[in-house]
């Protein structure tokens, strides 16, 4: 797929520059007062920020709405993240031009949790599209000029469209396959699940590569504020393995009585474990890293001295 | 076939509040196939329902003789009239199909008008047998066959997916939603690398075609079939079995 000509959003033009990249993570639940501050907090640390779209299944803030006040109130450039599970094609659609009048820049598709994970089980899943179609269609939408009837539209959204790959998935093969179908389909960029392996980084780029992908990726990675955020990953997160020394190392911290020395020690066995990781990332095609850490900024600009 | 379960006893009986003359009509179909509706269940449902105060008339249908299949049914129907225009209700313990094409035929060719309640929870088409039922099938009329391997995902894959697989797929290439059954996209990979034809796995496919799927779909039969012709020789098929 050849990359769009015009570059819309930041993060679009810091990646064809060639500078890592770094973004963050926004998750507007039931309010926006605390994604709003976040974003206020990670500005200068991260080129842009994720926002996601009802996470784990949860009913959350319309991810729409929430970019757009993000974007307006803090000036943090949002990526706007839009699952499958809960509305049909024509939604999809009438939201993506949405996101284009509100001057969105880039959109992540998702596939998105299945609903009878969250807080509304007997919800109707949608799936109408799926993270492919979807991705084609804003593609379509913004380069071609037609919604999803195959209608012309006058001014076509002006924005950036990516998808998520999952580095640690076993078996790997389909998703490799399913990754390269969303480069077809025009994913401009993709992030990737939180990885802690550099063997998994190494079996996933090797694959990509063997496949001809050519767009750019960032890893994702999971600093851990505390031992209970690591161990959530390892537990629930499919694809995810978290080194047990690094988890240890963590637990070790609990024993700390006083919060700031504590702090310091999470901070410590963080870089610890990053330094190395990163250092290794150096050496592969991943241009950036999107770190899915909530509330965790303070450890931004120790992760990027090590890159540079 | 429609796979299917009994309601709780209690729903059933909630519905039969007030009524008195009870008429229990089963089906030699799928409901004798999954134990819901054939003439075994019949009769202990009927002495379960006795014990409640009713008066029950039995309409059993044995094994191949479908509900819903009205050339069939309406010979039992007919045959057993005078019940059912007496009672008060008609307790079906077939599926859905089989209690609304009952309710059509009475109203339609006998011009009755009868309370009609489900003993049954339909779960759609299925396979396998005799006891482990899995499916396969939701009947989308436009099938994907073809184009995945023979393996549908609108119906193995939870999120009816058509380009591959969700990010949640577990760790042994199971299915995030049902951690029983494998991947329905591990499983199509697995089969298209089999036959040498990874690369359809490159094609994106068109969402599907819901417009198919607008409801009530009706189908016409151009000859339907000649139902004594066909028994005839399902008799035959049956004796040279040796049964
Ligand atoms: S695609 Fe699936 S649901 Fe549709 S007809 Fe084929 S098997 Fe049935
Ligand atoms: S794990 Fe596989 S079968 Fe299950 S929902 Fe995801 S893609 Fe579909």
């Amino acid at each position: 797929m050849e990359m769009a000509e015009e570059v819309y959003s930041n993060l679009m033009r810091e990646i064809k520059d060639g500078r890592f990249v770094w973004t963050g993570e926004l998750e507007p639940a039931k309010d926006i007062d605390e994604a709003i501050e976040a974003a206020n907090e990670l500005k200068g640390l991260v080129t842009a920020c994720n926002v996601t779209d009802n996470p784990q299944s949860f009913a959350a803030i319309n991810s729409l709405a929430a970019s757009y006040k993000i974007q307006e109130e803090t000036g943090m450039e949002c990526i706007y993240q839009l699952r499958c599970s809960d509305r049909n094609r024509m939604a999809l659609c009438s939201d993506v031009m949405g996101a284009g009048i509100l001057g969105l820049k880039n959109i992540l598709t998702l596939t998105g949790d299945y609903v009878s994970l969250g807080d509304t089980p007997k919800a109707k899943p949608v799936y109408d599209l799926d993270s492919t179609t979807l991705t084609r269609m804003i593609h379509t939408l913004v380069h071609e000029g037609k919604d999803i009837s195959g209608t012309e539209i006058p001014n076509p959204p002006k924005l950036h469209v990516g998808a998520a790959a999952g580095p640690g998935m076993d078996p790997l093969e389909p998703e490799l396959y399913k990754l390269k179908r969303k480069s077809i389909a025009g994913a401009e960029f993709f992030q990737t699940q939180v990885v802690y392996l550099p063997e998994t980084i190494d079996r996933f780029f090797k694959g990509v590569k063997e496949l001809g992908v050519e767009t750019p990726i960032l890893v994702g990675i999971f600093p851990a504020k505390s031992y209970g955020a690591a161990k959530f990953f390892d537990e629930y997160v499919t694809g995810v393995d978290v080194p047990q020394d690094f988890l240890k190392n963590l637990e070790a911290t609990k024993q700390i009585k006083d919060k700031e020395k504590r702090k310091e020690e999470v901070d410590r066995v963080n870089i610890e474990y990053f330094t190395g990781f990163l250092e290794h990332l150096k050496g592969t095609p991943a241009v950036g890293c999107h770190i899915m850490a909530v509330g965790y900024p303070r450890i931004i600009p120790e992760l990027k001295k090590i890159i540079e | 076939m429609n796979a299917q379960t009994p309601k709780p006893f209690e729903e059933v009986l909630e519905y039969l509040e007030g009524k008195k003359k009870i008429v229990l009509m089963g089906c030699g179909g799928c409901a004798t196939i999954y134990h819901t509706g054939g003439i075994k269940e019949i009769d202990e449902m009927a002495e379960k329902l006795t014990k409640e105060g009713k008066e029950i008339s039995k309409i059993g249908l044995p094994f191949g003789l479908f509900t819903c299949f009205l050339p069939m049914s309406s010979m039992v129907l007919n045959e057993n009239k005078k019940a059912i225009e007496d009672c008060d209700a008609m307790l079906m313990m077939s599926c859905g199909d089989g209690l609304q094409a009952v309710r059509g035929y009475l109203e339609d060719e006998w011009g009755i008008v009868k309370p009609m309640y489900p003993s049954n929870n339909a779960l759609g088409f299925s396979s396998g047998g005799p006891s482990d039922f899995i499916e396969e099938c939701q009947g989308c009329g436009d099938c994907e066959l073809g184009k995945t391997a023979g393996v549908c995902p609108l119906v193995r894959c939870a999120k009816g997916l058509m380009n591959g697989p969700c990010g949640g797929v577990r760790e042994d290439g199971k299915c995030e939603v049902n951690e029983d059954q494998e991947c329905a996209w591990v499983t199509i990979y697995k089969r298209l690398e089999k036959f040498g034809e990874l690369d359809k796995l490159l094609e994106i496919r068109e969402p599907h075609d819901w417009s198919k799927q607008s409801r009530p779909r009706t189908v016409t039969v151009e000859h339907p079939i000649d139902l004594l012709k066909e028994l005839a020789g399902t008799k035959k098929v049956i004796e040279s079995l040796g049964v």
